[in-house]
């Protein structure tokens, strides 16, 4: 009897991660037969899977998919070449930090989207446009974090390093690189979630094409369910990006535990 | 470096560029100009009007929250999971289904501002409150603290430095939201403003409605910093 209550317990505390999604999904599903409120806005969960599974069984839905993707990712790699380039540039020289840091840090806070529209006259209505944005959003993260962290390289090594003998090229490989890389990976980890936001924020002001774009003409033709289905595509692919990154990242860095969620 | 980089761009317009691009000094008349007339204040209230209450909604909600999670383990359990399942979802994608719920003013935008904002001060508060050095407590506990007095005294110091941390990151969040909900939608709003300036090729007022945006997210980043620095004076401001 105690152990079978043991057990129990046990086995609650280990469904509580699941207990708020649990409520919020069963919650949802008996707003949505309740009738209470038209199926428009909320349509049951069994439409919005059925709408799911023509979502990932449809190939003209998985080129919008993409579509995104290559945009998203597009954007990001580019940010993340000239990022990492930039920032320990900026780490390992006082002449150029001297000369960016300034441009970045006061424009920082200022929201890059606004030059979207500019951005589209430049570079016209397409991709382009918005691989150009992503990239500008993408850039500060991971340009003011791999700058803070080839800054704080330990200094003994470097000595060490140097009393050995050691030519500028393989400091720069052997120490700055892997004492920069945790902190590298924690401006990727907070660049690719804004590369998502932005991707699909451009896409609904101004697309054809792209989740974003799905999403909002799904809207306009009173499609809710679709709506939620690319709504649950969109959440799943940012999901499985930052899984992907952080597997990268375990396995290049494995040397350091990811502890904290982010480096802020 | 910037005024270097102001100069060549002016020195590019009058050499000849595209008519989309204005030179800087252009742009400068064309805002003075502007902040003579009412039109521009009517924007950037309505603009402040949705982003300011959906940022001050979001952070207070993270923060309490975040704390919370930070030191109840139960709480920890059940809410910790959900939100950083969430975390890198792109959450305007929210926006028409708030829509629906909401209709299409301000209420769904608030809404969607507080939503981008909760994320980061949560997990910064979270962290925050879980980095508290035990040391602390247990020193605090041993001289006799109340469980209140040991949050209010020792956790809530200790959380502050990443607490301002994610606000920061979550003003900026607040602003491209903003921005960007009403571009979607809105018939007020800086956004609302660079859409029909784009559309009627209005470049001036494009230009205009940009270098508000941008001020204003200065200036709000630059007040969170002044705070910081009244706040949290005993602790020197890293980066």
């Amino acid at each position: 009897m105690r152990r079978q209550r043991l057990f129990l317990q046990r086995m609650l505390v280990g469904l509580r991660p699941f207990a708020l999604i649990g409520v919020a999904l069963l919650g949802w599903e008996i707003i949505a037969r309740s009738g209470l409120w038209s199926p428009l806005l909320f349509p049951s969960l069994v439409n919005i899977g059925h709408e799911f599974g023509l979502f990932v069984s449809r190939s003209d839905r998985l080129i919008e998919a993409w579509t995104s993707l290559y945009r998203a990712l597009g954007g990001f790699a580019l940010a993340a070449v000239v990022g990492v380039v930039l920032g320990m540039l900026m780490g390992r020289s006082a002449l150029v930090a001297d000369a960016l840091n300034p441009l970045f840090s006061g424009t920082y806070a200022v929201p890059k989207l606004a030059l979207f529209p500019i951005f589209i006259f430049v570079f016209g209505i397409g991709s382009l446009s918005k691989i150009a944005l992503i990239f500008l959003e993408c850039l500060y993260p991971i340009v003011i974090v791999t700058y803070h962290g080839a800054r704080s390289v330990n200094r003994v090594l470097l000595w060490s390093a140097q009393n050995m003998g050691a030519s500028r090229a393989q400091i720069l490989r052997r120490i700055v690189v892997p004492a920069t890389a945790p902190f590298i990976f924690a401006g990727f980890r907070v660049a690719l979630p804004v590369a998502m936001i932005v991707v699909v924020i451009t896409e609904m002001i101004s697309s054809a094409d792209g989740l974003g774009y799905l999403v909002i003409y799904s809207l306009s033709s009173l499609k809710t369910d679709r709506m939620l289905a690319v709504v649950v595509a969109i959440a799943l692919l940012g999901l499985a990006l930052d899984r992907a990154l952080v597997a990268l990242r375990n396995r290049l860095v494995y040397w350091e535990k990811l502890e904290t969620y982010y480096v802020s | 470096m910037l005024l270097f980089l102001v100069g060549l761009w002016q020195l590019l317009w009058t050499w000849g560029l595209p008519d989309y691009i204005l030179g800087p000094i252009e742009i400068l008349r064309h805002f003075f100009a502007a902040l003579g007339s009412a039109e521009l204040y009517d924007h950037i209230g309505a603009s402040l009007m949705r982003s300011l209450p959906g940022f001050a909604i979001g952070t207070l909600l993270g923060i309490a929250l975040g704390l919370a999670a930070g030191i109840a383990r139960a709480l920890d359990q059940m809410l910790s999971p959900v939100i950083f399942l969430t975390y890198p979802v792109p959450k305007i994608v929210m926006l028409p289904l708030f829509m629906l719920w909401f209709g299409i003013g301000d209420f769904s935008k608030v809404l969607i501002i507080a939503l981008a904002c909760f994320y980061p001060t949560f997990i910064n508060a979270y962290y925050g409150a879980k980095s508290t050095p035990t040391i602390l407590v247990w020193s605090g506990l041993n001289m006799g603290a109340g469980q209140w007095q040991i949050f209010r005294r020792i956790v809530v110091p200790s959380a502050a430095p990443l607490v301002f941390a994610g606000m920061r990151v979550s003003l900026a969040l607040s602003f491209i939201v903003m921005f960007a909900t009403e571009m979607i939608n809105a018939r007020s709003g800086l956004g609302h403003l660079i859409r029909v300036a784009e559309n009627s090729l209005r470049f001036d007022l494009m230009y205009v409605s940009l270098l508000s945006i941008a001020i204003l997210g200065y200036l709000g980043d630059y007040l969170l910093r002044l705070t910081r620095h009244r706040v949290l004076a005993w602790q020197e401001q890293a980066a």
